[in-house]
């Protein structure tokens, strides 16, 4: 036989109770689907948030500024009490390697005189590397997903995206984004990082790709197959237009690897202050330069001496009519 | 318990309604501390390997434990879209694995009533672990693939820290509670 009788009342405490728990779960279910939502948005536009990212790192590039100074200083006082005790044979190394770099440095004087007149001779043309800024390295993420550093200037002090920023060791990376005060930089170890770069000793091009790791790889080799050195140097190449030539990356430590392994030059974290550069040849904007008002002149009209067609803000052609205002 | 319940608004004194504003701080620690614990993460350490623990993360799945009322996980979102921001993510990633981290705390505190240290550590552990490698994934959504083999080293130094965030917590809720005003009901 089936019981057909109500069922007893839940009592208010639990049906309120279990309402909110429903409440809960439907919320729970609504903001998961939002982060889902962002992410799409981001894949369609990946400069969503764009502007919420600047101005979040405007309030903590500060912050930090401030907070790792006293940090800055104590690292200091512990490296001058570490570099008294090891002085001695620090300066016998140092004066031998001295009498080394003095003989290579008459010799460069020479070549470089000799390359400053061949290229007058050749009138060759090169641009020239500007500094825009130099700030202090305020944030970074130690994390393992992304390696972005923030910098305590932005475009207040001329930082824009995409400019090569260098460390008195080496490069560092570029910026990727900029609020008013603080911009943000994809440092060299980043896993989307990708820079051009040729190996000193052969002239050899390649990209140091970041992975994450401490280190680099260099990959994508172009050029004569010679084979790499360990402590063989790697500067950036110039090609991309950001970072300008020569700009130390890092030094081969694992040359036999399929992709060698590059250790960096600059460690972004302990450079503390670094210079942002303009880039070396900005690549050109290739962005419409406006629409085209005048209508394309019939071949009618040319032969009775209407003038040929032509941008808005193009200069008027002598003797025509008047520019569209 | 961080604030304890005030008398009803409508009977409330006016001492006791200033009182009672000058209380609602409390119930923001949570969140204020899991943002300054997103903040700490950008300390520019020279480390090695990419170590930092995941601290905001660990501070979400603390607060949820401690005091879920006060951690739910549209919170957790907000942390995590905080993050966000400040990493450089594409906005959505932490946001939405922090609120999920949030979600999944409380079905295992329906779960598993009557939980040990060790067991509320090894389900944060494998929570970690879950959530980081679940960033791929979703950073791949956001048409960002990153390779998950790094991130291993700040799971790794999360499960250490674990013990000593989870402590920093509970002591701050211990300090909020002593100095939690009292009621004089009825």
């Amino acid at each position: 036989m089936l019981d057909w009788s109500q069922s007893p009342r839940r009592p208010t405490a639990v049906r309120r109770q279990q309402n909110l728990a429903l409440v809960s779960a439907v919320i729970t279910g609504g903001v998961v689907m939002a982060g889902l939502i962002l992410l799409l948005l981001a894949r369609v536009n990946p400069q969503t948030g764009a502007g919420v990212r600047a101005a979040a790192g405007d309030v903590v590039a500060p912050i930090w500024d401030v907070v790792r100074a006293p940090i800055d200083g104590s690292a200091r006082v512990v490296g001058h009490i570490g570099d008294y005790f090891g002085a001695v044979s620090r300066a016998d190394a140092l004066a031998a390697e001295l009498d080394k770099a003095n003989a290579r440095l008459r010799t460069a004087r020479a070549q470089a005189r000799e390359l400053a007149q061949l290229k007058q001779l050749m009138a060759v043309r090169e641009p020239s590397r500007q500094v825009v800024a130099t700030a202090r390295i305020a944030a970074a993420t130690s994390g393992g997903v992304v390696r972005t550093a923030m910098l305590a200037a932005g475009l207040a002090q001329g930082v824009t995206r995409d400019l090569p920023v260098i460390g008195a060791d080496g490069l560092i990376g570029r910026t990727i984004e900029a609020g008013s005060q603080s911009a943000r930089v994809l440092l060299l170890t980043d896993a989307q990082s990708r820079v051009p770069v040729v190996v000193e000793r052969t002239g050899q091009a390649g990209l140091a790709a970041g992975e994450g790791l401490p280190s680099l790889l260099l990959i994508d080799r172009i050029g004569p197959e010679v084979p790499l050195l360990a402590g063989d140097r790697i500067v950036t190449s110039g090609d991309g237009g950001v970072f300008p030539p020569g700009v130390l990356v890092g030094v081969v430590i694992d040359p036999a690897a399929a992709k060698p392994v590059i250790r960096l030059a600059a460690n972004p974290l302990g450079a503390s202050y670094v210079t942002v550069e303009r880039a070396w040849l900005p690549i050109p904007d290739d962005a419409p330069q406006g629409p085209v008002f005048d209508a394309p002149v019939p071949v009618e009209a040319r032969r009775r001496g209407a003038p040929p067609p032509r941008l808005r803000d193009a200069a008027p052609v002598p003797g025509s009519a008047a520019v569209l205002p | 318990m961080i604030a304890s319940p005030p008398p009803p608004a409508l009977l409330m004194t006016p001492v006791e309604r200033r009182r009672w504003l000058l209380s609602l701080w409390r119930y923001a620690v949570p969140v204020i501390m899991c943002a300054g614990l997103v903040i700490l993460m950008l300390a520019p350490l020279p480390l090695p390997v990419p170590a930092m623990p995941n601290l905001a993360l660990m501070g979400v799945l603390a607060w949820v434990m401690l005091q879920p009322a006060l951690m739910p996980p549209v919170l957790a979102f907000v942390v995590g879209a905080l993050a966000d921001l400040l990493f450089g993510l594409p906005l959505g990633v932490n946001a939405t694995l922090f609120a999920v981290a949030a979600g999944s705390i409380r079905l295992l505190d329906l779960l598993i009533v009557d939980r040990s240290h060790l067991v509320d550590w090894f389900g944060v552990s494998l929570l970690i672990l879950a959530c980081t490698l679940a960033t791929g994934p979703l950073l791949a959504l956001a048409g960002r693939p990153l390779p998950v083999l790094p991130m291993l080293w700040q799971v790794l130094t999360s499960m250490i820290a674990w013990p000593l965030l989870l402590r920093a917590c509970v002591a701050m809720q211990r300090r909020l509670a002593r100095s939690a005003p009292r009621w004089s009901h009825g």
